[in-house]
C-alpha cells in the first residue's frame, strides 16, 4: 500500500551492500573513550558516529532551521533534516541506525516488519520510525530500554516460525535477521512447538529461487516487482501465519530485473540461482566498479573469491540506477567462464611466440601491408566495450603512428530501452569512443571496411575486442582475404583464430580504466581478478605496439593515460580517478539532454 | 425499568423491513426535518451535542469524527457504513440491518448530509445473505419515494447508497482494511496517520460508521440532540444502546436499553437469567469478544463506555457473553485464541506469528501437554503484541489473553500441573 | 479465446467497472458473480477477471486466497457451515459439528466424493443468540441441536 507522504529522500545511500545493516558500536567503543559525558549522551549499543555526540552538559538546543527544514531531537541528538523526511531517515542522517526489515528506498512504505518501532514523546505508543514524518521540536529515543525491548519481541516473533537454515543458506553474513538478532535478539528461543511448514527451493522464476520458510514477510519483493520492475507477478497468498509469498500458476518470476529480488530479500527466501551454495559472502572480496552490459554503466559491487568472480550486485548511484541492476547485468561475466579464453599470443607459423614477437610480427605485417597497398589498405576496428585508455591508445597509436585512418567502431543494439535502466545500445563506452576521436559506432563505416576486406582493397585490419564473425552478414571466407590480421581480444574467438596475430587482452573485471555511459558521465571500474596468463588491458598492448612505431611516452597505469585524457581532450577537463571516486562524474558538454538524473521510481 | 423502545420499535411489527410499514410508522420524518432545518454544519454540531459515541466498538465521538473532515472540497467525500459485524457475541446490526433497515438507511442519508457526501458505500459481511437482500431492496425503495438519489425531497441534496459485499474476513471491520478490501484488494488495515478522515477510500476524505450509530443518528434527526443527551449517563454515555448477550442464558438476543444499564439486569431481567439453575455465573465478557474478561465477582458493573473501562474493560460492540460454572476457561480462550489465528490478516509480525504460538501453546495446556512455564509465557506474548501492530487486532488477541489469565490464573496453572483439563477430569 | 462465465455474466462485470470511482472495487462483485454462475473461482476465471479489470493475475489470485468466502475449488451442492466460536461452542457447536462430519461422512473442510455436500466450520456468523448457529448455503437455522440437523438435511435432501 502506497503512503501518499513518501518524501525523496536524496540524503545518504543505504549501506554499500543493501542487506547489511550497519554495524553497532560495542561499548567499549568510541562513545566511553570519549569520557563519561559523552558515554551518558550516546546510550550503550547505539552506534556512534565520530564528531555527532553532544557536548557534554547543557540539554541540547534544537538549532536553527529553514523555511524548508525541521528540527528534532533523536536520542538527545539534535538533527536538521528537510520537510517530509520520516523520523527512520532523520536517524540515519544523525549517525543513528534504526533497525529495520521491510523498509527499502526506492519503494513505498510498508510499516509490516514493527522492527523500527521507536519512542516519540507525547506519544503514549510507540511508533514506527519508517512512516512517521520528522515534526518540528519531536523529541525521539531509539534505544531505550521500553524500545529495547519491544525490538527483542520483534525479533524473538520473527525467529519462531523461521528454520534454522543458516548452515546452509546463502544469506548467511548478509542476512538481517542473523545480525539482529545478534544486536538486538534475546539470544535464546523460548519457542517449543511445532514450526510453520512452508514449501522450500520453490522455483518461483527463471532466476530466482523462493524458500518459503525463510519468508519474513515484509513485502519487498512484492513492491519491487508492482513499483519498480513494474511486472506484477508477485504477491500475498493466504492469510496469518500462512500468508506466503507466490506467483499465479504457469506465470513465474521472469522479469529483467527479477534478481533485485533476491537483492531487497533481508533473509534467504529469495536467492539468486546462479550464486546459491558458491561462496560463503565473507570469503567474498567485494571490488566496486560499473557493469559493462550497456550504455548505462549501473554501479556495481564484483565480488570475487580466489580470483574468481562468483556475484555481481548492485550498487547505489542516485544519477546511474538508483538502488537496481538488471539480470543480463548481473550475470554479464559469465562469458569469462563459458567462453574460451587464450593465454599466450597465437602468431602464425610461430608456436609458443612470445608477446614480445607477436608485437614484432605484428608491426612488421602492418608495415609491410601499408608498404605494398597504401595507407588506404590498412584499416581498424575498435570495440565500444573498451575503455577510455584502450580507445585512446588506439587513435593514439594505430591512428596516428602507425597511420591507420580508416577507423570504425561497431554498435551493438538489441531490443528497446525499457522503462528503468536497460539500455537498447549494449556497449558501455560508446560515447567515450566517440568523445575521443574514434567516431561514434557505425554499421555504415563498419560495413564499408568490410566490404573493402572482400573486395581486396582493404589487406591489413586490426581488430580491438570484436569478434567479426559476430557481426552481422560477415563470411569467415572474407577475413582469409586479409594478408593481416591482428586482432586483441579477451577470448579466443573465430576471428582469434583466424588471425596472423592474436594477443590476449583482459576481460571484464580483469582491468582499470574508465567508461563514458549515455548520460555522458565517466565511471571507474576496477580490477577485481588477476587476468589469466600473458592478457593485459588493450591500452598496455597498444602501447607496446606503438614502441615499435617510435612511441616514447611511458604510460605505465591507466591513471597516466587519464591523466593525458583530461589534459588533452577538452570534454574531460578537471576530471582524475580520484574525482571519478566510486559515483563517477559528468563528462563536459557530453550530457544528454533528458538522459541525466535518476531512471525510473527515484526515492 | 419501563423503556421505550427507539432502535427496536418497528422490529416486531410485521413487514417492518418494507418502507411503508416504516413510513406509517412516522419514519423519515427525521430526515425531512433535519433537510429543512439544519445546514450541514448545524447537523455535525447536533450530534457533537447529542453525546453519540460509535457503536461498532470503539467508542469514539460521531460528531467529533466528522469534524475532522478536511475543509477543502477537491475530493469527494465518502461515507463507508460499516455492516462487517463479525465480532464473536454480536448480532445487533443484523438485527437492525434485516428487521429495520430504513431506520439505517434515514440516518445514513443525514449523515450523509451532514458530511456532504454524495455516495455512501454500505459494506456488509458476505454471510449476512438476508440483510444484502433486505437492504438492497429497501435502497430500491427509497430511491424510488424521492429518499436517495438527486435532489432529494426537493433539498438539492444528491446521494446514491452502493451496497458492498464483504467475502468472509473479521478483520475488514477494521476502518481501513474496510477500505482496502472495498478498493478490492486483501483486508490489511492501512498504516495511520493519515487517518481516513483525510486520506480515506480512493485517496479522499471518508468517514466509516458503524449501523448501529446511523441508527443513532435518525433518532437525534426525530428528536434532537438535547433530548437524545438526556437518555443513558450524560454527559459522556447517552443515548439507547442495543446490548447482546449469548452464551449460558436462558433468553439470548438483543435487548434495547439506556446506556449505562447494570450488567446483572440485563442479564437477570431481560436474558432470564443462567441457563441452568445449578451453574452460577462464572465470568462474563461484556463487549465483544475482544474485550477483557470479568470473573463472576466483578460483574456487577453498569454497561456504558467510562464505567467498563474503569472496571478494566470495555463496551466494545456490547457482545456480552456468558459462561456459567461448567466453563473451561482455558478451553474458552483456546476457542478464542483460533479465531483470531485463523482471522489474523498476517500483515505485521507480532500478531502474525504471535496468534498462532498462542494457539499452539493453549492447544497443549488444553489437551494435557502443559509445561510449568506456559502460563508465564502466554502473558508475556500477549504483552510483547498489545501496542505493536498496525491495527487494534493486536489489543483483540492480547486483552482475552491477558485478562482470562490474570483472572483465571488458578485454572491455567492447573492444567500445567496435572497435564490435563480439570473440568474434564470431574474435578 | 472463449469466456469463463457466460456472455451475460461478462456483460454485468463490464457494468461493474463503469459503477465504482476505480476499477479495483469491481473485483470482489465480479468474483461473487463468477462464483455464483460457476460455483467457484478457477484459475482461468482468474485470468479472466484480471484481465477486465486491469490487473495482475497473481493479485486477483492473492485477493482470492484471503477471503474465506470465495472457493478456490468446487463445494458441494449444500455447503454445509457450522459455527464454532465462543458463543457457539458455549451451547454445543463441538458436539454438532462432530455428529455432522459422522451424518455426512466428511471430514471439516472436505468435500464428500459425490459433490452433494461440503462440510465447514466456519467463524462467527453473527447470529449467536440462536446458538448453535448453521447456515447452508445461503439459507440460515439456529438454534440447532443434532436432531434437528438431522431434519434439515432430510428436508434438503
Amino acid at each position: 500500500m502506497s503512503d501518499p507522504q513518501t518524501p525523496e529522500p536524496r540524503l545518504s545511500p543505504p549501506p554499500h551492500q543493501p542487506n547489511v545493516p550497519s554495524p553497532v558500536a560495542s561499548t567499549g567503543g568510541p562513545a566511553a573513550a570519549a569520557g563519561p559525558a559523552a558515554a551518558l549522551a550516546a546510550p550503550a549499543g547505539a552506534p556512534v558516529v565520530p564528531g555527532t555526540a553532544p557536548a557534554p552538559g547543557a540539554a541540547p538546543a534544537l538549532p536553527q532551521t529553514g523555511p524548508d527544514e525541521v528540527a528534532l531531537l533523536i536520542d538527545d541528538r539534535p538533527v536538521v533534516v528537510r520537510k517530509g523526511t520520516t523520523v527512520l531517515q532523520a536517524a540515519e542522517k544523525a549517525g543513528i541506525l534504526v533497525p529495520h526489515y521491510c523498509y527499502y528506498p526506492g519503494m513505498s512504505i510498508a510499516g509490516n516488519c514493527r522492527m523500527c518501532l521507536v519512542e516519540i514523546e507525547k506519544m503514549p505508543k510507540l511508533q514506527i520510525g519508517c512512516a512517521t514524518v520528522a515534526a518540528p521540536g519531536m523529541v525521539v529515543r531509539t534505544n531505550n530500554e521500553r524500545v529495547r525491548g519491544v525490538r527483542a519481541g520483534i525479533q524473538e516473533f520473527l525467529l519462531i516460525n523461521h528454520p534454522l537454515d543458516c548452515p546452509i543458506c546463502d544469506q548467511a553474513g548478509e542476512c538481517r535477521l542473523q545480525s539482529y538478532e545478534k544486536d538486538y535478539g534475546r539470544g535464546f528461543s523460548r519457542f517449543a512447538e511445532e514450526k510453520v511448514h512452508f514449501p522450500k527451493r520453490y522455483d518461483i522464476g527463471r532466476s530466482v529461487l523462493f524458500d518459503a520458510e525463510r519468508c519474513i514477510k515484509c513485502t519487498r519483493c512484492i513492491r519491487f516487482c508492482d513499483e519498480v520492475s513494474q511486472s506484477h507477478e508477485l504477491a500475498l497468498f493466504s492469510r496469518g501465519d500462512h500468508a506466503i509469498v507466490g506467483t499465479f500458476p504457469g506465470r513465474p518470476l521472469d522479469n529483467p530485473y527479477s534478481g533485485c529480488t533476491a537483492d531487497v530479500c533481508p533473509v534467504g527466501a529469495l536467492t539468486w540461482k546462479p550464486f546459491r551454495f558458491k561462496a560463503r559472502v565473507w570469503f567474498l572480496k567485494n571490488v566496486p566498479s560499473v557493469c559493462a552490459g550497456c550504455a548505462r554503466g549501473c554501479n556495481v559491487n564484483v565480488a570475487t573469491f580466489r580470483n574468481r568472480i562468483h556475484r555481481m550486485t548492485p550498487r547505489v548511484n542516485a544519477e546511474v540506477n538508483t538502488y537496481w541492476m538488471c539480470d543480463a547485468g548481473r550475470q554479464s561475466y559469465d562469458t569469462l567462464y563459458s567462453r574460451p579464453r587464450f593465454e599466450r599470443p597465437i602468431v602464425r607459423g610461430l608456436p609458443d611466440a612470445t608477446v614480445e614477437q607477436a608485437l614484432d610480427r605484428a608491426a612488421a605485417l602492418l608495415r609491410d601491408t601499408a608498404k605494398t597497398g597504401g595507407k588506404e589498405s590498412v584499416a581498424a576496428i575498435v570495440s565500444a566495450r573498451l575503455s577510455l585508455e584502450d580507445h585512446y591508445m588506439a587513435k593514439r597509436i594505430l591512428g596516428e603512428l602507425a597511420g591507420i585512418t580508416r577507423l570504425a567502431v561497431p554498435p551493438h543494439e538489441e531490443g528497446e530501452d525499457d522503462h528503468l535502466l536497460i539500455r537498447r545500445d549494449k556497449t558501455p563506452n560508446a560515447r567515450g569512443a566517440e568523445l575521443l576521436g574514434l567516431g561514434a559506432p557505425s554499421s555504415g563505416r563498419v560495413r564499408e571496411i568490410l566490404d573493402d576486406v572482400a573486395s581486396g582493397r582493404v589487406k591489413g585490419l586490426v581488430v580491438v575486442g570484436e569478434d567479426l564473425l559476430d557481426l552481422a552478414g560477415v563470411a569467415p571466407a572474407t577475413l582469409d582475404r586479409l594478408e593481416a590480421l591482428i586482432v586483441l581480444d579477451a577470448w579466443k574467438s573465430p576471428t582469434v583464430e583466424r588471425a596472423h596475430v592474436a594477443i590476449p587482452s583482459c576481460g571484464y573485471g580483469e582491468f582499470e580504466g574508465t567508461m563514458v555511459n549515455f548520460q555522458g558521465r565517466a565511471q571507474r571500474l576496477r580490477a577485481a581478478l588477476r587476468p589469466p596468463g600473458e592478457a593485459d588491458p588493450a591500452w598496455r598492448i597498444l602501447r607496446d605496439l606503438g614502441r615499435r612505431f617510435g612511441l616514447t611516452s611511458e604510460y605505465a597505469t591507466a591513471q597516466a593515460i587519464f591523466d593525458e585524457i583530461a589534459a588533452k581532450v577538452p570534454a574531460f577537463s578537471g576530471l582524475t580517478f580520484r574525482a571519478l571516486g566510486d559515483l563517477g562524474a559528468p563528462v563536459r558538454g557530453a550530457a544528454v539532454p533528458g538522459a541525466a538524473g535518476a531512471p525510473g521510481t527515484v526515492a | 425499568m419501563a423503556f421505550e423502545p427507539l432502535l427496536t420499535r418497528n422490529i416486531h411489527r410485521p413487514g417492518s423491513e418494507s418502507i411503508d410499514v416504516y413510513l406509517a410508522a412516522g419514519g423519515y420524518q427525521g430526515l425531512k426535518r433535519v433537510l429543512k432545518e439544519f445546514t450541514p454544519e448545524k447537523l455535525v454540531e447536533e450530534v457533537k451535542a447529542s453525546g453519540l459515541r460509535g457503536r461498532g466498538g470503539a467508542g469514539f465521538p460521531t460528531g467529533m469524527k466528522w469534524s475532522f473532515l478536511p475543509k477543502g472540497r477537491e475530493k469527494p467525500r465518502y461515507l463507508c457504513i460499516n455492516a462487517d459485524e463479525s465480532e464473536p457475541g454480536t448480532f445487533k446490526d443484523r438485527l437492525l440491518i434485516e428487521k429495520d433497515p430504513h431506520l439505517v438507511l434515514e440516518g445514513i442519508i443525514a449523515s450523509a448530509y451532514a458530511i456532504e457526501c454524495h455516495t455512501a458505500f454500505f459494506y456488509i459481511r458476505g454471510e449476512f445473505h438476508q440483510g444484502y437482500r433486505t437492504f438492497e431492496k429497501a435502497i430500491a425503495e427509497a430511491r424510488a419515494r424521492g429518499f436517495l438519489g438527486k435532489n432529494i425531497l426537493g433539498s438539492g441534496f444528491d446521494l446514491e447508497v452502493i451496497v458492498y459485499r464483504g467475502a468472509g474476513a473479521y478483520i475488514c471491520g477494521e476502518e481501513t482494511a474496510l477500505l482496502e478490501s472495498l478498493e478490492g484488494k486483501r483486508g490489511y488495515p492501512r498504516i495511520k496517520p493519515p487517518f481516513p478522515a483525510i486520506v480515506g477510500l480512493y485517496g479522499c476524505p471518508t468517514i466509516i460508521n458503524n449501523v448501529e450509530t446511523l441508527a443513532n443518528v435518525t433518532l437525534i434527526a426525530e428528536r434532537g440532540a438535547a433530548w437524545y443527551a438526556a437518555i443513558g449517563r450524560p454527559p459522556k454515555n447517552t443515548g439507547p444502546k442495543l446490548f447482546c448477550i449469548s452464551g449460558h442464558v436462558k433468553r439470548p438476543g438483543v435487548y434495547e436499553a439506556p446506556l449505562g444499564i447494570p450488567f446483572l439486569e440485563l442479564l437477570n431481567e431481560h436474558a432470564g437469567g443462567m441457563l441452568h439453575p445449578s451453574r452460577p455465573l462464572k465470568a462474563a465478557v461484556p463487549g465483544g469478544s475482544s474485550m477483557k474478561i470479568l470473573p463472576a465477582s466483578k460483574c456487577d458493573v453498569l454497561l456504558d463506555f467510562d464505567s467498563l473501562a474503569a472496571a478494566g474493560t470495555s463496551l466494545g460492540s456490547a457482545g456480552g457473553m456468558v459462561m456459567d460454572s461448567g466453563t473451561c476457561i482455558v478451553g474458552a480462550l483456546l476457542n478464542l485464541a483460533r479465531f483470531y489465528a485463523h482471522e489474523s490478516c498476517g500483515q505485521c509480525t507480532p500478531c502474525r506469528e504471535g496468534t498462532g504460538w498462542i494457539v499452539k501453546i493453549l492447544s497443549r495446556l488444553e489437551r494435557g501437554d502443559g509445561r510449568p512455564e506456559d502460563v508465564d509465557r502466554l502473558a508475556d506474548i500477549a504483552f510483547r503484541i498489545e501496542g505493536n501492530t498496525v491495527c487494534p487486532f493486536g489489543e483483540a488477541i492480547a486483552w482475552p489473553v491477558d485478562s482470562y489469565v490474570k483472572a483465571f490464573r488458578d485454572e491455567f496453572e492447573d492444567h500445567a500441573r496435572r497435564h490435563a483439563c480439570p473440568m474434564r477430569a470431574g474435578a | 479465446m472463449s469466456l469463463p462465465v457466460r456472455p451475460e455474466t461478462d456483460r454485468r462485470i463490464d457494468d461493474l467497472l463503469a459503477r465504482f470511482p476505480q476499477k479495483g472495487s469491481a473485483l470482489l462483485p465480479a468474483l461473487y458473480l463468477i462464483q455464483e454462475e460457476t460455483g467457484w473461482v478457477s484459475e482461468a476465471s482468474m485470468e479472466y477477471v484480471a484481465g477486465k479489470i486491469g490487473l495482475s493475475p497473481a493479485f486477483v489470485s492473492g485477493v482470492v486466497s484471503f477471503y474465506t468466502m470465495f472457493h478456490r475449488q468446487p463445494v458441494g451442492r449444500q455447503h454445509v457451515q457450522i459455527c464454532r466460536t465462543l458463543p457457539c461452542a458455549l451451547r454445543g457447536a463441538d458436539a454438532l459439528m462432530a455428529h455432522a462430519a459422522k451424518r455426512l461422512g466428511v471430514k471439516d473442510g472436505q468435500t464428500r466424493a459425490d459433490g452433494a455436500y461440503s462440510l465447514a466450520s466456519v467463524e462467527c456468523l453473527g447470529a449467536c443468540d440462536r446458538a448453535p448457529f448453521v447456515q447452508i448455503n445461503d439459507l440460515e437455522f439456529g438454534p440447532v441441536d443434532p436432531s434437528g440437523l438431522d431434519d434439515i438435511l432430510k428436508r434438503l435432501e
